[in-house]
């Protein structure tokens, strides 16, 4: 007999998981008879919100979705953090979540695990939540989960298994794969409208989300015709080239950037929230347009947030770009110009201290993927860091905002990705949210090289405290010794004493096949 | 010093007078820029704020800090990922019926719903807690509170403690009062009382009953002084759940112990023709079954209604605070001639028990054995999910209530350190033990920090290490499954604790742990042991 727990692991691989990333339970026993019959890799974190994050990291290196599996009750709600953020970024991700029996739900007779309502809760973190209530079901439900992650805007999909569900017979059940549905091309009238404002325009700007990551050659090439400055968030660094002559690599939060969209005529955004944590770093509200807008996004009510747009076009960004390229007219537009005088403006405003420490990183070890914290220099690199290509750069500084995240996230990049070099560039704080997975990397052989940024405090927090004139409380902590803890884990840890020594011990990491710890201590690299 | 020159207090000041007024003089939590408001007024107060290195660790810690001190746990969290982190340790104190009392931020009130991508932002963060608390609140302005506050005081005093998330958004946080409502005290302390006729009718069953048991739960902590004068009226044996445990000492011959996930203790159940389940949902993780075999008739006491009729429908059920109804029962009891065969009975389940136990778990027991012989006269332990706990549930003998902590219902692994945490917070004098296995202690361990920042006097943890996931291992074994993902690659914890500054032992005997014990509970701070359990020779 096999069980609908078999069946969904083989629906998992025949839909291309490759990863899975979980801590069995009493309640997820069931889910792990047929995994050694896939080809599915199981990594097993030592926290389920590793298990999210890094599924997360997978998925920004490769646009795929991981799965994670949890138990019911705190194994999800464990989870429920790293969901929060994948949503927050549109990150495919699919998390399998036990549930008690059918039978019992919402008795509250006290169960293991018991949750009263665990789909309300996931819900809330995820695009589709759905508890199994047949296996006869489980095609059309994998099958739905793969349409968000392929054809609409990709998050986490929740599906809670409840363990009668689980263990029933599932010899019936067809496994014959439902298609994937196609992505939505532009309406040609409205591409046409879009193509018209641009040929007229005389200062076009574009602006670059993560849902452009993977249209980067139409993007570019409509970037060129248009002679259009190019801006971008977190999740677009990489689209286009780091030196080329349209490329406004830094964030849209700085007032020159903010000048130039002011001053455009057009704007073009594609596959971007125009949300608070790229277009508004330092909460002042004062970003704006002069001009139209144009917008480019797959999620119809995504066009309705924040700027009002002139022209709507609800299409996927590569099929919508493809289409644009040919209506648009070449013509010279000072792009470069205007994207040189930006440049001069931020060049004052960009720190030495952390140009000369994020520029090691692609000195180091050229084409690597950073996975950046909510930290000093990852909010700096929002601005000054450089992504090599499309997908090799990521941050939980945008939409969620989670600490611990860098990590796990790395380690589950480098899982993806095994020959690209992975750093994790993460605070002192942070890190001790997760420091745990240092075990997982060990034990998967994760080659991570992981930056952590020592300033014995919670720096940003205490900025905070001090612009909204308090004294800072609580920001002064105990730090452990990471390089001890490092070595407890088992892993090299060495202390990295100026730029030379970093991009050094960065090279060398990549000789061992687990997470080097490189401590970097603020006051070594940046000037009081 | 930085010049605060607002006259008028903001909404995040009140908030922390009130909470000050209602008696909380800790709060656990992580400040970040959603939060500030709330930490303005802290400084100024008496309030303790203890920074945990998860938020996680600030639920579980505040948890510990209720379980000890019967108050609620008070946590200030962050919007979104503060209160995600957290959600976890509120879905093990609404299964443990623990009070505590979660604030959260939240974005400013006219983005809420809107997905516009705003730090932290969330669908909708109530959703995530309603099904985890007793109740989950906005306070759309800052008047709201004084009433929020109540009701939270409500739940923790008068009905079944569960918790509660109060989230205020940034906006109402850093908003003028428009009264000042930092004082506006409304306590509602009353209990429901038992009806007197069902007290009277329940009396009269028990009097009748030829072979009566008590069965007392975490809800029943209160009531140990009637219900023991009760159980020697009419020699009746008295079991506790887990969450029961020390209600009735060790020493006195009519304790069953938490021996109900045992199947002498089941046989037992089965001859007994009247049991009065006091303060105790029954609930299948405290039996290892999915119900006790009870013939006879069973009389309920429990504050939620709920409860009377559900597993186990009640002959008598009445919807009472446990101390209350105790009290009355006893008073309307007489003393019956005690029945010798019953505490003979007694002795000799305990004792069927003891020779019952396999190999490992009569490791675990020399190992609780040496905890015991040297754990402080009012010593606690806080236990993580592992093995070696399952086994103390029942095998370790509390000397009384508060004492020993357990992530029973919702089963939470990584809940041992800082719920020992909170409990040492709330109760310093009390020597604290926390007892947690190699898989469980790697899930929070970065509280060990929050441990030695704030912890100066004797505070143990004890680390049972087998290098796996023992318990899942063993399931999957038994049910044919391979063992994926159980026999994890571990660090080396010694070393760990090392880093974190703690004084470290790893006996290689249980006559070394002996000793290690007895120095850690003389060391004013945080000491690390970690027993293998391949040091562990009973064959001794």
């Amino acid at each position: 007999m096999a069980t609908c727990g078999e069946i969904l692991v083989k629906l998992m691989e025949a839909y291309g998981i490759e990863c899975a990333f979980g801590i069995p339970g009493t309640h997820t026993i069931e889910l792990y008879r047929g995994l050694p019959q896939t080809n599915i890799r199981h990594v097993t974190p030592r926290h389920e919100q590793g298990a999210g994050f890094m599924a997360d990291g997978y998925a920004r290196l490769t646009g795929k979705p991981a799965a994670c599996m949890t138990v019911s009750g705190p194994g999800a709600l464990n989870i429920a953090t790293a969901m929060g953020q994948a949503l927050q970024d549109s990150v495919p991700m699919l998390v399998i979540s036990a549930d008690n029996n059918t039978f019992e739900k919402g008795l509250g007779e006290g169960r293991l695990h018991e949750t009263r309502n665990l789909q309300a809760a996931m819900a809330e973190c995820s695009v589709w939540s759905h508890t199994l209530a047949r296996a006869d079901e489980l095609p059309k439900v994998m099958a739905r989960a793969f349409a968000i992650f392929n054809s609409e805007r990709p998050g986490p999909v929740h599906i809670s298994m409840p363990l009668n569900v689980t263990t029933s017979n599932a010899d019936h059940v067809p496994m014959d794969l439902w298609a994937i549905p196609s992505r939505p091309a532009a309406a040609p009238a409205q591409l046409q409208q879009a193509a018209d404002l641009l040929n007229e325009s005389q200062r076009p700007v574009i602006a670059l989300g993560g849902g452009a990551a993977d249209a980067a050659e139409w993007v570019r090439a409509l970037a060129e015709k248009l002679d259009a400055p190019v801006s971008l968030t977190h999740n677009a660094k990489g689209i286009l080239p780091v030196d080329h002559s349209l490329h406004v690599d830094t964030s849209p939060s700085y007032q020159p950037v903010r000048d130039l969209y002011l001053d455009a005529d057009v704007v073009l955004g594609i596959g971007t929230e125009f949300s608070e944590s790229d277009y508004d770093f330092f909460f002042n509200g004062e970003f704006a347009l002069g001009g139209k807008l144009i917008r480019i996004d797959i999620d119809a009510t995504q066009l309705t947030r924040n700027v009002r747009p002139d022209i709507a076009i609800r299409a996927d960004a590569q099929l919508a770009t493809e289409a644009l390229l040919p209506l648009i007219n070449e013509s010279r537009r000072n792009g470069s110009q205007r994207t040189a005088q930006v440049k001069e403006l931020l060049a004052p405003l960009n720190h030495p201290g952390y140009q000369a420490f994020l520029d090691a990183f692609q000195v180091a070890l050229p084409g690597a993927a950073v996975i950046g914290d909510s930290t000093q220099p990852a909010y700096f690199g929002a601005a000054q860091y450089h992504a090599p290509a499309p997908r090799r750069f990521a941050s939980a500084a945008t939409g969620y905002g989670t600490l611990g995240y860098a990590l796990p996230a790395a380690f589950g990049a480098k899982l993806a990705k095994p020959d690209l070099p992975v750093i994790s560039l993460i605070g002192d704080g942070g890190l001790q949210f997760t420091i745990n997975e240092l075990s997982t990397a060990i034990e998967a052989k994760i080659s991570v090289a992981v930056v952590v940024w020592n300033n014995e405090r919670y720096e940003m927090i205490a900025q905070n405290f001090v612009d909204a004139g308090m004294e800072p409380i609580a920001c002064d902590i105990y730090t452990p010794n990471f390089l001890k803890i490092a070595e407890g884990y088992g892993c090299p840890a060495h202390r990295a004493e100026s730029i030379e020594h970093l991009i050094e011990l960065l090279r060398q990491a990549q000789k061992v096949d687990v997470p080097t710890i490189i401590e970097v201590r603020e006051q070594d690299f940046i000037q009081a | 010093m930085v010049e605060n020159s607002k006259a008028v207090a903001s909404c995040g000041e009140a908030l922390v007078k009130l909470l000050e007024a209602y008696g909380v003089d800790t709060v656990f939590g992580i400040p970040g820029v959603h939060t500030l408001e709330l930490y303005r007024g802290l400084p100024s107060s008496n309030v303790r704020h203890v920074l945990t290195r998860h938020e996680q660790g600030a639920g579980f810690m505040a948890d510990g800090y209720a379980r000890v001190s019967g108050k609620p746990g008070v946590a200030f969290v962050i919007t979104g990922p503060g209160l995600t982190n957290i959600s976890t340790a509120i879905g093990q104190a609404y299964s443990d019926s623990i009070p505590m009392l979660v604030i959260s931020s939240v974005n400013e009130t006219n983005t809420l719903g809107k997905g516009w991508g705003r730090l932290h932002e969330t669908k909708n963060q109530r959703a995530i807690t309603e099904p985890l608390t007793a109740f989950s609140a906005t306070a759309y302005r800052a008047e709201d509170i004084p009433d929020l506050i109540a009701r939270a005081f409500a739940v923790f005093n008068s009905e079944r403690p569960r918790p509660v998330h109060l989230e205020i958004p940034m906006d109402v946080l850093a908003s003028p009062v428009a009264y000042d409502w930092s004082n506006e005290l409304r306590i509602a302390r009353s209990r429901p009382q038992a009806e007197p006729k069902l007290i009277s009718a329940a009396a009269d069953l028990l009097k009748a009953s030829k072979r009566p048991v008590i069965i007392a739960g975490g809800g029943a902590l209160d009531a140990a002084e009637s219900l023991l004068a009760i159980a020697e009226k009419l020699t009746a044996p008295v079991f506790t759940t887990v969450a029961g445990k020390g209600i009735v000492s060790p020493q006195h011959e009519l304790h069953g112990g938490a021996n109900l996930c045992m199947s002498p203790a089941w046989d037992y159940l089965e001859q007994a023709d009247l049991v009065l389940a006091i303060g105790t949902e029954l609930a299948d993780t405290d039996m290892w079954r999915d119900t006790l075999p009870i013939k006879g008739d069973i009389i309920r006491i429990d504050i939620d209604a709920r409860k009377l009729n559900d597993l186990y429908p009640a002959k008598i059920g009445i919807l009472a605070d446990a101390m209350g109804a105790a009290h009355q029962l006893n008073q309307a009891i007489d003393s019956l001639e005690t029945k010798p065969s019953v505490v003979a009975d007694v002795a000799n389940l305990k004792n069927g028990i003891l020779q019952e136990q396999a190999e490992l778990q009569q490791k675990h027991l020399a190992v609780l054995a040496c905890v015991k012989n040297h754990l402080p006269a009012e010593g606690f332990i806080a236990t993580d999910m592992t093995q070696i706990s399952y086994t103390g549930n029942y095998g370790f003998e509390s000397e009384g209530t508060r004492s020993w902590l357990h992530p029973t219902g919702f089963g939470t692994l990584g809940y041992g350190l800082p719920a020992g945490i909170g409990a040492k917070i709330a109760a310093p004098e009390r020597a604290g033990l926390v007892l947690a296995g190699d898989g469980g202690f790697l899930y929070t361990l970065q509280e060990l920090a929050t441990a030695v920042e704030e912890i100066h006097t004797p505070f143990v943890v004890l680390l049972w290490n087998n290098d796996s996931l023992g318990q899942i291992r063993d399931d999957m074994i038994a049910m044919d499954i391979p063992t994926v993902g159980v026999s994890p690659v571990n660090p080396n914890y010694t070393m760990l604790a090392k880093a974190f500054s703690c004084q470290t032992y790893k006996p290689q005997s249980l006559d070394e742990l002996e000793s290690c014990l007895e120095e850690a509970f003389k060391y004013m701070g945080v000491s690390f042991i970690e027993m293998h359990d391949s040091s562990v020779d009973i064959a001794q």
